[in-house]
């Protein structure tokens, strides 16, 4: 199967199933044909965008101006999370940026290193591609365990005082709204792992297959990458609740400003 | 034991209180009453600092409250709010993560001792692997007491514990607190407590 190139003539001929769901939405008045038409719109420009640069990047191959680029999506990662969080205060986005750099850094090294097995770590046909897919993860599950994390607590503050009037000390007292937080993160990748291969194909996997590589070879990166992904989800995660938390009570243990 | 020197509170705008001062020595079981509003419950939570005045001081086993105070006064103290707000879970994990807390590890074995109790305040053994949300008020607020006895702190801090309780649980819990021998503070309308306080403490509209 030739996959290389996909002609413009062909995207056009895909863009036919848009078709229908426009119609349906403007029969049951959903307005969403709009936002769709931009959405998607969007995503070409974005993609396409991307694409070009990312040729240019490929061929340059340069460590310094790879690890930048990493840095830039960490940065653009770290933006969009205070603009999805709660706790939309500036003051914690150095914070976010080290919950996404630490984990997805050593993880990335590691991958590089001893599952693709490169002489140079930091090659930019690995690394891009798979700092984009840990560091997706990573936004997911920072932004899923920050909002529960804090919203429960807000939620429950009388609960939370009982705690501390019980002689719980403000970690013991906030652990039991952290483990929620992470149990509710981590619960979609844990399913996706449980029923990886049965239910649903991965893209990752799917997308090497489709690009020529023989399944058991996508199956072994699909694996290391599923381990990766956890790995990172769970310590963004983690990292980002406990840094912020520092900064989020006072010296009595009230929450401030959430 | 308690000293609340020159309290000044305003909450919503409304005045609570403007430089209160109240004294409370070892032993004595003290009712606050006033209106609804009036900042009883305030007042109570303004002890482990859960509520901050705007001016004056809370001072504590003769130590200002502050955050360096702070830790070695909370062991001290057991607060129960009105509506008793534990989070909802099975009230045996509950009990076993109260008691998990680093400072609440010297208590031995207090599931036997928390059991003895439920029976004497007619509590069901059954109670204990039912969710939080499953308890009427009055369980709950036995539960509050009965985790407050084995608690065992020098200070307690009782936000109408006893409002969902029939009068025979009422006479029971108020023998029980007013024996303990320890400093409570009481915020209450049951007429039970009356006889078993050592003073009580009036606070208007705006304190005293």
């Amino acid at each position: 199967m030739e996959t290389g190139g996909i002609s413009y003539v062909n995207y056009l001929w895909f863009l036919i199933f848009l078709i229908p769901l426009a119609y349906m939405n403007y029969k049951l008045r959903f307005k969403l044909n709009k936002r769709m038409i931009l959405a998607i719109l969007r995503m070409i420009i974005q993609l396409s965008l991307v694409g070009v640069f990312l040729q240019y990047v490929f061929r340059l191959d340069n460590n310094l101006i790879n690890i930048s680029y990493v840095l830039l999506m960490m940065t653009v990662a770290s933006f969009s999370v205070m603009k999805s969080c709660s706790k939309q205060q500036l003051r914690f986005l150095p914070l976010v940026f080290l919950s996404f750099a630490v984990p997805n850094l050593i993880m990335l090294i590691f991958f590089n290193t001893y599952i693709v097995d490169l002489e140079t770590i930091l090659a930019a046909r690995y690394t891009i591609p798979v700092a984009g897919m840990l560091l997706g993860n990573s936004l997911n599950s920072i932004i899923v365990a920050v909002n529960h994390f804090y919203n429960s607590v807000n939620e429950n503050r009388r609960e939370y005082f009982t705690s501390l009037s019980l002689s719980g000390s403000r970690i013991e007292a906030l652990r039991p709204y952290f483990r929620q937080a992470l149990m509710t993160t981590l619960n979609p990748t844990l399913a996706s792992i449980e029923t990886i291969g049965l239910v649903a194909l991965p893209g990752m996997m799917t997308g090497q297959i489709l690009g020529g590589a023989l399944p058991l070879t996508a199956i072994k990166y699909q694996i290391a990458i599923m381990i990766a992904i956890l790995v990172v989800r769970y310590f963004a995660a983690i990292l980002t609740i406990v840094l912020t938390a520092f900064f989020s009570f006072d010296d009595y243990g009230i929450p401030l400003g959430f | 034991m308690i000293e609340l020197k020159n309290i000044s509170l305003t909450y919503s705008e409304n005045t609570l209180y403007d430089n209160f001062n109240l004294k409370v020595e070892k032993g004595e079981l003290i009712l606050l009453s006033g209106p609804s509003g009036s900042g009883k419950s305030s007042l109570l939570r303004m002890i482990p600092g859960f509520i901050r005045p705007h001016s004056g001081e809370v001072i504590l086993f003769g130590q200002a409250l502050d955050k360096h105070s702070l830790k070695s006064v909370r062991q001290k103290i057991s607060y129960i709010s009105q509506d008793v707000d534990f989070r909802e879970e099975i009230v045996q994990d509950l009990i076993e993560e109260i008691f998990q807390y680093k400072i609440n590890r010297h208590i031995s074995s207090p599931l036997p001792k928390i059991m003895q109790l439920m029976d004497e305040f007619q509590l069901s053994q059954d109670l204990i692997h039912k969710n939080i949300r499953e308890l009427s008020g009055g369980e709950r607020q036995r539960l509050g007491i009965i985790i407050c006895l084995v608690l065992d702190r020098d200070i307690w801090l009782l936000d109408e514990v006893t409002s969902a309780l029939d009068s025979e649980l009422k006479e029971m819990v108020v023998s029980r607190i007013g024996k303990s021998g320890k400093t409570v503070l009481i915020v209450s309308h049951d007429p039970q407590w009356e006889y078993a306080i050592t003073r009580k403490v009036s606070i208007g509209k705006r304190g005293l």
